[in-house]
């Protein structure tokens, strides 16, 4: 019965957030659970996203623009990585309750989704299936870049 | 009720600036917020049911919207249903209460003469084991003083009571709107709240927006947990020495108790009163309801208030005990009830911003990115 109540119009923005990599296994309903949940957020290109050393409370999506990690007031020489639109960032300070690690900058202008860290715990008890859809999706994503460093770290055979 | 659980272990507490100057703020700006809303006392009262309520039925809301229904809708259900649920609950009790108001003076009249005449021979009782209160005649000095009261006083002011309890009413009637909207729109509006900080300080704001939603559920459930717990020992104890309508008054007492120190009195006061008309022979039975309150007000104390209540504001009993004084001496029984939640919350806003004031670097950012954009705003305007 309660699906009746159950809305059935799917926005542009719930279909961009279904293309991110982290909510690409949501359904319709849990996206729209998710999106009451994300802030949106702009930055210019160099702004400053956060600091290394600070309390991480949020894990960012990049939904439009680029993302440099780097280390700390260095996003030329100290570049780690770089982040396009559809992937996670911050999430390991969060999930380790740890300083972050090194700086995120803005390396274009760019729209990021943030969802925090007491609306990822409240999502554990309200809605297990999702949060456990999206840490899924983060141990995917994790397992890729340990994956992607190893192969750069080590020199292949010939 | 499930228990929130953290991503990871303990809970960062960087963010929070601590000491003199936030203990300071702390207490002034909830001495300063408690003397504001003494001016706004007919909005506060309902404001503060409607907070309750929001605790209570939140739980329900979140459990429906795990159904996939979407949120503003899962409150309209929520609410409407406790509505219906309210009212079919209050239709068979209608001619009871009809005739509890019509007979109400006369009750109330009959339970200040049982009171009395408990009082006096429990003065007799003294003045026969110590003969000075005899000298001092004592229980008829105290018979005059509870004649005076009881005669003029209360008739005095009853009507001046039962119209400024008839002139709250309407405003009562805005607790359940006022629970509706935080339940449909509360996340909305701090969704809203988080958007209009600058990105330097978006993270800091989460963090306190967390802080302070969580201060303010822990207190609340944690208080209606207490009152269903309170409920069932009054009325178990009651109900074992033979008292009438056990429930009815271990639940009047236990919401009595959302007053700190007061409340606990007033409805022991009560039970001793009914007690004491109900069983005029049996001056037994007027004691162990004392030995009850006393019993479950030690429990209360030690027992489940440190895990109800007490884990929600993380304060030192001192500072605590010294905010219940600072509250009702600002702003009176609303504001016994108001200083705990509201101290806690504040507690965490002027922490936070300790944090914030204490942290330049936020500053540089926050300067860094406005120039930025005004960097943007002016490019095509250089000569």
């Amino acid at each position: 019965m309660l699906s009746f109540f159950q809305g059935r119009n799917e926005t542009p923005r719930l279909g961009t957030l279904r293309q991110l990599a982290l909510f690409s296994t949501l359904s319709r309903l849990e996206i729209r659970v998710v999106d009451a949940l994300l802030h949106e957020r702009r930055y210019l290109k160099g702004e400053i996203i956060f600091d290394e050393g600070e309390e991480g409370q949020a894990l960012h999506v990049v939904i439009a623009g680029k993302v440099v990690i780097c280390r700390q007031g260095d996003p030329v020489g100290g570049r780690v990585a770089e982040i396009d639109a559809g992937v996670a960032f911050g999430e390991l300070a969060l999930l380790e309750n740890a300083p972050r690690a090194l700086q995120a900058r803005a390396d274009e202008d760019c729209v990021l989704a943030s969802l925090s860290r007491g609306d990822l715990e409240s999502l554990l008890v309200t809605h297990a299936v999702i949060a456990s859809k999206i840490l899924l999706q983060l141990a995917r994503q994790l397992g890729r870049q340990l994956r992607d460093r190893s192969a750069a770290a080590e020199p292949r055979p010939l | 009720m499930k228990k929130t659980p953290r991503i990871a272990a303990p809970r960062a507490s960087r963010y929070l600036a601590s000491g003199p100057l936030v203990w300071v703020a702390t207490m002034t700006c909830t001495t300063l917020l408690l003397l504001a809303l003494k001016q706004a006392l007919w909005l506060v009262v309902p404001f503060l049911l409607a907070i309750i309520l929001y605790y209570a039925l939140f739980p329900t809301v979140r459990y429906v919207a795990l159904k996939g229904v979407d949120r503003e809708t899962a409150a309209a259900i929520v609410s409407g249903l406790s509505l219906l649920l309210v009212s079919l609950a209050l239709v068979p009790t209608l001619p009871w209460l009809a005739a509890q108001a019509v007979s109400g003076q006369e009750a109330l009249f009959r339970y200040l003469a049982g009171g009395r005449l408990l009082v006096e021979r429990s003065l007799l009782m003294l003045e026969s084991q110590f003969g000075f209160l005899k000298d001092l005649d004592f229980h008829a000095e105290m018979s005059r003083r509870m004649q005076d009261f009881g005669g003029s006083y209360v008739k005095e002011h009853l009507a001046d009571v039962l119209l400024a309890t008839a002139a709250w009413l309407p405003a009562m009637l805005l607790a359940p709107f006022l629970a509706f909207f935080f339940l449909r729109d509360g996340r909305r509006f701090l969704k809203y709240l988080a958007e209009a900080v600058p990105n330097a300080y978006f993270e800091r704001t989460l963090y306190m927006i967390d802080r302070v939603d969580a201060t303010a559920r822990a207190y609340f459930q944690g208080l209606l947990k207490l009152t269903m717990i309170d409920t069932f020992c009054l009325a178990l104890g009651l109900a074992a020495i033979g008292m009438p309508s056990a429930f009815a008054l271990g639940l009047m007492a236990a919401v009595l108790a959302w007053v700190p120190f007061v409340g606990s009195v007033i409805g022991c006061v009560i039970v001793v009163l009914v007690a004491a008309t109900d069983f005029p022979e049996s001056p037994w039975v007027v004691y162990a309801a004392i030995g009850l309150f006393l019993f479950v007000r030690l429990l209360d104390d030690f027992v489940f208030m440190p895990l109800t209540v007490g884990r929600s504001l993380h304060m030192h009993p001192l500072p605590t005990v010294l905010l219940i004084f600072l509250g009702g001496a600002v702003a009176g029984i609303p504001g016994l009830i108001l200083v705990l939640p509201l101290a806690g919350v504040v507690m965490v806003v002027a922490g936070t911003i300790g944090g914030i004031v204490n942290d330049p670097r936020l500053g540089a950012r926050h300067t860094f990115a406005k120039k930025l954009r005004g960097q943007r705003i002016t490019a095509d305007l250089q000569p």
